[in-house]
C-alpha cells in the first residue's frame, strides 16, 4: 500500500468528519444496531517504517469499541468530551488537556445530576478519551485545539527569523539575533510559523540537554558560528519534533543531534525526534525530523577522544531497563529493523554487549582547562563526516 | 579448673521459662490459660467426658513486676478429676506426664507446662497454683496449694483441705494468680485462643468471661467425643535406621520374619517378598534377631525403605472431621459461607500427618482491606505466636490465592474478610520450640497443607465467582440507566437532531443493552447452576460424602454448607449467646 503523505486538517474538515461519525452512531441507535467506534491503534505492533518517508506510521490495526454495557459509559464520555473540543475548534478556544479535565468537570457539576455518571476522577481518565477522539479521527490534538504545555526547544541563532501567524491572521516576526543568550521557544503549532535565515545558515544542532546547550552558547558557539543551536530537554516534546521538522523542511539545512551514548537515548530521544512515537502514529509526519543525523557521542569517539565513561551497574535499574528494552526493540521496532539505520541499531548492539554509557558532558573531561574544547571536537566531527 | 555442677530439671525450667511460653507478661496469661485448658480436655477425652470448661481471666491487683498486672485465671472442667496423690505430681513436677513419647494425637505431650505455669505463678506472686479436685470416688473435694520445689524436681503441698463442692461430681479446678498483662485480640489475644479452641473442638461447651466483657456461652454442637486413638505399630518408613535397630532388639528371639510381621504396621507377606526383591538376602530372614549382624541391619532397612508400602495406619491420626469443623465454624459468628476439606492421613517427614482446613467468611467479621485472619492449630491446639515462620503461614503464602478470587500481595496472606481455619494432626508434630508455637516447615508438610488448601480455594472460587456474576448484573443495569441517556444526548447535541430521532435512538438503546443484561443475568443463572451442582454433589453439612478432589485427583473428603443449611444447624445445636451469668 503506498503511504501517502497526511495534509493538515482544517477545522471545518474535523468537524464535519465529527458530526458524520455522530450521525452515523445515531442512526445505528434508531435500527437498534450497535455503533462501532474506530481508532488507529497506536502501539508499536500496528507501526511500519519506510526508510524513503523516514518516519514511523500506522498499520491496519484499529482499536474497536462496539456499544455494550462494557462500553457505554466509554462512548457516552466520548461524545460528551467530543462536543467540547468541537465548540472549541469553533470558536478557536485552546487549551491544555488538564484544562479540559476541569471544563468537563465544570459541566458534569452544572447539570445537577444528569451528568454525574461520567464525572471523570482521575485527568488520566480524560485524557485517555482525547486521545481516543484525536485517533479516532486521525486528527492532531493540536488540530482540536488542545495544547500540551510546551517543553523544550530553547533555541539560539543568530541568522534566523521566525514569523508567526496569529489566530486573528496577524503576523509576528521575531529575530532570533536580537535576543541575546535568551532563547526562543517554538509554540506546539509548527503550521503557524514561517522561518527565513538572514544569512547563511550551516547546520542546526539539538543537543540532548538543555543545560549544555546553553553552556555553549554562552562560551560562543552561536557567535562563531553561523547555526542553530537548540536544546531537546530529554525525550522530545511535540513542540521540538515539529520545530525541527520545520526547520529541516523550511530551511534545508543539516541537522545534528548530539546526547548521551545510551540505550534510553537513541531508542527513546534520538527515535522519536527522527521519526517519530509509536504513540503518536497519526501525527509523525508533521512531529518528526527523519533527516536528523546522530553526531553521537559514537562508540569510536569514546577512544578517539579518550572520553570519561562508566559500566552500567546491577543497582542502576532504569538504565538496565533501557538496556533490556533495547534487545525488545532491535526484534520489534521497525525504525531500527530497516536496513537504512543499520549502524544505528549496531549503536544498541554495542551497548547491550559493553554495558557502557558515556554522557555528552564528558567532552568537558577532554582539556578541562579549555572551555571551548567541546565545541571543537563538535565541529571537528560534523567536518569529518564523523556521524551516522 | 571449674567445678562442675548438675541441676534439676525444674532449676534449668525455672532459668529458661521463656523456651516454654514465658518469655512476656503478656504471653504468661496466654500460655497458662491454655495448659490449663489442654489438660482439661484431654483428661475428658481419655474418660470420655463431653467436656464442659468454665474459665475467668480478671485483673485482681497489680503484678509484683514493672507495668505488669496481677492476673487471676480459673479454669475449671468436669473431667474425671485427679486422687490428692498425684495433684502435686501433675502440677509441681517437670516431664511427670501420662503422655511422653507415646504417640498419640494429645493435646499434651511432655509434661511440662502447666508444671512451668506453677513456677511462674511461684516466682513472679510467691505462691504457686491451687487446685481443686474432685473424683466420682470421692465424696468430698480436695482444694490443695501446691508448689514446685525447684532444687528437687517435686511438687510441694503447702496447703490442703477437704472441701465441699456443690453439686459437682467430679472435675478439676485450677487457678493461677501470675503477674502478667491481658490481650485479648489478635494473632496472640486470648479470646482469639478461646474462640479457636471452640472451632476445632466442638464437642466443648465453653463458658469464659474475660476482663470486663461479660460472660460468653458457646454450647457445644457434637455430641460425639473423640477418643485419642491409642498408638498403632510404628510403620517402617516413619523409622530411621538407629530407631529400627533399637527397635529390633525389643524382639531379640523372634526371626526376622516374624519381626517384621508383627513388630510393625502395614508389612505383610507380600511386603516381606517385595523386600527380597529389593536387596533383602532370603538367608536372614529365618536368622533370630540377636544372631543378626550390625551390617546386615543396614541392608534389611535400605531394602524396607526401597520398597512401597501402605500408607501408615490412620488409626494414630486423629482429626476433627468435617461435619464437626462444619457445625462449629458457625459458633464463631454469622458464615456468609464455606468450605472445609479433610485430607487423607499421609506421611510427611516420616510421620503420619491430616491436614484439614476451614475457609468461612463471615458477614461480620474482619475487613475486605485487611489480611484474612489466620488460625493454626496443632493436635487441635491454637498457635499464636511466630506466625511468619510457621509451617501453615508458609503454605498459605505459597498458593496463588488471586486464581481464587481473592487479592493478594506475592508471597503474602491474602486479603479479605475470612477465617482460614487450618489444622495439623499428628501423633509427632515437630515443633520449632518447646512452647509448641509453631510447625517446623519442611517441604513436604508444605506441600501437604497447599493441596488441601487448593482443594477449599476451589470451592471458594465457585462462590466468589457467583458473586462476581451478580455483581456484574447489578453494574450492567446500572450502566444502562446512567450512560444511556447521556450518549444519545451528546449525539443529539452534536448533529443537532429532532426530538423524534432522539426517542427512536433510546428505544433502540434500551434493545441493544437490555439483551447485554439478558447475557449477564444467564451467566448469573449458569454460575448459580454450577454452584448448586457441587453441593448437591459434595452433600450437605450434616451428610458428608466422599469425591474425588478437583485439586489432584486424590480422595478427600470435602464438606460445604449452604448457607441456609449452616444456619439452621447452626441454630438447632449452637447459640453463641452473650448473657450475663452469675457464677
Amino acid at each position: 500500500m503506498a503511504i501517502q503523505k497526511r495534509k493538515a486538517k482544517t477545522g471545518v474538515e474535523i468537524t464535519k468528519k465529527a458530526k458524520e461519525l455522530c450521525n452515523k452512531m445515531l442512526k445505528d441507535l434508531e435500527a437498534s444496531q450497535r455503533p462501532v467506534l474506530e481508532a488507529v491503534r497506536c502501539s508499536l505492533d500496528n507501526a511500519n517504517y519506510d526508510s524513503k518517508l523516514g518516519y514511523l506510521t500506522p498499520g491496519e490495526k484499529l482499536v474497536r469499541s462496539e456499544l455494550n454495557v462494557s462500553s457505554v459509559q466509554k462512548l457516552a464520555r466520548t461524545v460528551f468530551l467530543l462536543e467540547i473540543l468541537l465548540r472549541n475548534v469553533e470558536s478557536g478556544a485552546v487549551n491544555t488537556k488538564r484544562e479540559l479535565y476541569y471544563i468537563a468537570k465544570g459541566l458534569v457539576k452544572g447539570s445537577g445530576e444528569s451528568l454525574k455518571p461520567i464525572d471523570f476522577e482521575e485527568q488520566t481518565e480524560s485524557d485517555s478519551i482525547i486521545d481516543f477522539i484525536t485517533d479516532m479521527l486521525r486528527a492532531y490534538r493540536e488540530e482540536m485545539n488542545c495544547f500540551a504545555n510546551d517543553r523544550g526547544g530553547q533555541t539560539y541563532s543568530k541568522q534566523l527569523e521566525v514569523t508567526e501567524t496569529l489566530p486573528d491572521g496577524s503576523k509576528a516576526v521575531i529575530d532570533l539575533g536580537q535576543l541575546g543568550t535568551t532563547p526562543f521557544q517554538p509554540k506546539n503549532k509548527p503550521q503557524s510559523l514561517s522561518l527565513r535565515a538572514k544569512k547563511r545558515i550551516d547546520f542546526c544542532l539539538v543537543v540532548e540537554s538543555e543545560g549544555t546547550a546553553n553552556t555553549l552558547v554562552s562560551n560562543g558557539f552561536t557567535q562563531r558560528n553561523n547555526c542553530i543551536l537548540m536544546g531537546a530537554q530529554g525525550v522530545p516534546s511535540n513542540g521540538v519534533r515539529g520545530w525541527c521538522k520545520l526547520i529541516q523542511d523550511q530551511l534545508k539545512i543539516p541537522i545534528y543531534f548530539f546526547g548521551d551514548l545510551d540505550a534510553y537515548t537513541m531508542q527513546n530521544i534520538f527515535r522519536t525526534l527522527k521519526a517519530g512515537s509509536a504513540a503518536s502514529l497519526v501525527r509523525n509526519s508533521d512531529f518528526s525530523a527523519p533527516e536528523v543525523r546522530f553526531l553521537g557521542v559514537l562508540p569510536e569517539d569514546i577512544k578517539k577522544y579518550d572520553l570519561y565513561y562508566y559500566e552500567v551497574k546491577d543497582k542502576d535499574a532504569s538504565e538496565l531497563r533501557a538496556l533490556k528494552k533495547a534487545k525488545d526493540v532491535l526484534n520489534n521496532d521497525p525504525f531500527f529493523k530497516d536496513k537504512k539505520n543499520k549502524k544505528l541499531s549496531q549503536i544498541l548492539h554495542f551497548l547491550i554487549k559493553n554495558k557502557i554509557r558515556c554522557e555528552q558532558q564528558a567532552l568537558f573531561s577532554v582539556d578541562p582547562k579549555d572551555p571551548i574544547m567541546p565545541e571543537k571536537i563538535i565541529l571537528q566531527k560534523i567536518k569529518e563526516g564523523s556521524y551516522i | 579448673m571449674s567445678k562442675i555442677t548438675s541441676s534439676s530439671t525444674a532449676e534449668y525450667f525455672a532459668k529458661n521459662l521463656q523456651q516454654v511460653g514465658f518469655s512476656s507478661p503478656t504471653k504468661a496469661v496466654l500460655t497458662t490459660l491454655k495448659e490449663a485448658v489442654d489438660n482439661s480436655l484431654d483428661a475428658c477425652e481419655e474418660n470420655q467426658i463431653a467436656p464442659e470448661i468454665t474459665v475467668i481471666i480478671e485483673k485482681i491487683g497489680k503484678g509484683g513486676g514493672r507495668n505488669t498486672d496481677l492476673i487471676r485465671i480459673y479454669v475449671e472442667d468436669n473431667g474425671p478429676g485427679l486422687k490428692p496423690e498425684i495433684v502435686p505430681k501433675v502440677f509441681g513436677e517437670y516431664l511427670a506426664s501420662s503422655k511422653f513419647g507415646r504417640g498419640q494425637c494429645s493435646r499434651g505431650q511432655q509434661g511440662i507446662g502447666i508444671s512451668a505455669a506453677t513456677t511462674w505463678a511461684q516466682l513472679t506472686n510467691a505462691a504457686g497454683v491451687t487446685v481443686k479436685s474432685k473424683t466420682s470416688a470421692m465424696r468430698k473435694a480436695v482444694e490443695m496449694k501446691i508448689d514446685v520445689d525447684i532444687k528437687g524436681n517435686k511438687g510441694l503441698v503447702k496447703a490442703k483441705d477437704t472441701i465441699d463442692w456443690k453439686d459437682k461430681k467430679h472435675g478439676t479446678a485450677t487457678e493461677f494468680k501470675i503477674d502478667g498483662r491481658l490481650q485479648l485480640n489478635g494473632d496472640g489475644g486470648l479470646l482469639t485462643y478461646l474462640e479457636g479452641t471452640a472451632l476445632v473442638n466442638p464437642h466443648l461447651t465453653l463458658n469464659y468471661k474475660v476482663h470486663e466483657n461479660d460472660w460468653v456461652n458457646i454450647e457445644r454442637v457434637s455430641d460425639k467425643i473423640p477418643s485419642v486413638p491409642p498408638p498403632t505399630l510404628p510403620h517402617p518408613h516413619t523409622m530411621k535406621l538407629g530407631e529400627f535397630m533399637t527397635h529390633a532388639l525389643l524382639y531379640g528371639n523372634l526371626t526376622l520374619k516374624k519381626f517384621l510381621r508383627t513388630a510393625f504396621s502395614r508389612v505383610s507377606d507380600a511386603s516381606i517378598q517385595g523386600f527380597t526383591k529389593s536387596g533383602l538376602k532370603k538367608s536372614l530372614l529365618p536368622l533370630t534377631m540377636n544372631k543378626i549382624k550390625q551390617q546386615d541391619f543396614k541392608a534389611i532397612f535400605h531394602a524396607i525403605q526401597e520398597t512401597d508400602l501402605m500408607n501408615p495406619s490412620t488409626a494414630s491420626v486423629l482429626t476433627v472431621g468435617e461435619e464437626g469443623l462444619a457445625n462449629s465454624i458457625n459458633r464463631l459468628g454469622e458464615v456468609d459461607f464455606f468450605s472445609v476439606v479433610t485430607r487423607k492421613p499421609k506421611i510427611c517427614d516420616f510421620k503420619p500427618v491430616v491436614v484439614e482446613v476451614a475457609i468461612a467468611r463471615f458477614l461480620n467479621r474482619g475487613r475486605e482491606d485487611d489480611s484474612i485472619q489466620l488460625l493454626r492449630f496443632a493436635n487441635r491446639v491454637p498457635l499464636q505466636f511466630d506466625k511468619s515462620s510457621c509451617a501453615i503461614t508458609r503454605a498459605v503464602e505459597s498458593v496463588n490465592w488471586k486464581s481464587y478470587g481473592l487479592s493478594q500481595s506475592k508471597n503474602s496472606l491474602p486479603q479479605g474478610s475470612f477465617v482460614f481455619a487450618i489444622s495439623v494432626t499428628s501423633p509427632f508434630i515437630k515443633f520449632k520450640n518447646a512452647s509448641k508455637e509453631t510447625i517446623d516447615s519442611s517441604d513436604e508438610l508444605i506441600e501437604e497443607i497447599r493441596r488441601a488448601l487448593m482443594q477449599a480455594g476451589q470451592k471458594l472460587s465457585r462462590h466468589i465467582k457467583r458473586e462476581a456474576r451478580a455483581a456484574d448484573l447489578e453494574r450492567k443495569k446500572a450502566y444502562i440507566e446512567k450512560f444511556g441517556p447521556i450518549l444519545v444526548e451528546g449525539l443529539v447535541g452534536i448533529i443537532g437532531a429532532s426530538d423524534a430521532r432522539k426517542k427512536k435512538a433510546i428505544k433502540g438503546l434500551d434493545v441493544i443493552l437490555g439483551k447485554d443484561a439478558d447475557s449477564a443475568e444467564a451467566a448469573l443463572n449458569k454460575a448459580q447452576e454450577r454452584l448448586d451442582k457441587l453441593k448437591a454433589k459434595e452433600g450437605t453439612a450434616t451428610g458428608s460424602n466422599e469425591n474425588k478432589s478437583e485439586a489432584d485427583g486424590e480422595d478427600t473428603k470435602v464438606v460445604e454448607v449452604k448457607k441456609a443449611s449452616a444456619k439452621k444447624t447452626a441454630k438447632k445445636k449452637s447459640k453463641k449467646k452473650t448473657s450475663k451469668k452469675k457464677k
